[in-house]
């Protein structure tokens, strides 16, 4: 694998994960009322925008590799966003989801390996 | 907290929905490009693909599971939601091997208990959040 295929796959999952948390935040300024229409489309616009990218991408990547040497990278996005949320949405973290989520990528992994 | 809504409106349910239409949407867009697929030079886009009417099924389960996935989000945390939704990961390669015919590799097998473990575990947080709304 070369430098600007490692770059490219990382861009996808980064974008993908960045995707997931801007749509998560959208929805949760629903729940509050004194958030704006604004915000709330903002977010959900740079949500789908996101994971736009992410999915030309990655159409972009399954033109030049196989998806059962792709797969995986996508697996690792659980991982990513278990931590990303817990970081950045502040979410609470505990042991059993860590271990729930790496027993999920791991068989994830697994699964994809022909 | 504010109560959890019931009935089609519960988060649960339309968590098991979005899953289940990412389910069908897979095997229907499988099916609808293999129907279509040519040796023309310009296939690669996939764009061909649209002759198939079940390529359009697919595409609209794909909208209607994004939807319902929008409304989970709503109710319950990333950090729990996501590796929940990744159940897909089992079911897309159960029904290859039910409906397409296709085979599963003894290590596929271990792959496919593995996630299902994870999601017992991630799962019991979930039923938690439940008690304390």
């Amino acid at each position: 694998m070369n430098l600007l295929a490692f770059f490219f796959i990382l861009t996808s999952l980064v974008t993908f994960v960045a995707g997931q948390l801007f749509l998560k935040r959208a929805m949760e300024s629903t729940m509050k009322s004194d958030r704006t229409r604004a915000r709330f489309i903002a977010l959900l616009g740079g949500g789908i925008f996101l994971m736009t990218i992410s999915f030309f991408l990655t159409l972009g990547l399954l033109q030049r590799f196989d998806l059962s040497y792709l797969y995986p990278f996508q697996g690792l996005s659980i991982i990513i966003i278990t931590f990303a949320a817990a970081i950045m949405l502040r979410e609470k973290l505990s042991f059993q989801l860590v271990a729930g989520s790496v027993l999920i990528t791991v068989g994830v992994v697994l699964v994809s390996l022909t | 907290m504010e109560n959890r809504p019931s009935g089609w409106r519960d988060p649960q349910l339309q968590l098991a929905l979005s899953v289940l239409c990412v389910l069908f949407s897979e095997l229907l867009l499988k099916r609808g490009a293999s129907d279509t697929a040519s040796a023309a030079s310009w296939s690669w886009t996939g764009i061909n693909s649209l002759a198939s009417p079940l390529v359009w099924w697919g595409i609209l389960l794909v909208i209607a599971s994004f939807l319902s996935w929008l409304y989970v989000l709503k109710y319950i945390p990333l950090t729990i939601a996501f590796p929940l939704s990744r159940v897909v990961d089992v079911l897309v390669p159960l029904s290859c091997w039910i409906f397409l015919g296709e085979t599963i590799s003894a290590r596929r097998w271990c792959g496919i208990a593995l996630v299902v473990i994870g999601l017992a575990i991630v799962a019991k947080p979930v039923a938690r959040l439940e008690e304390r709304l």
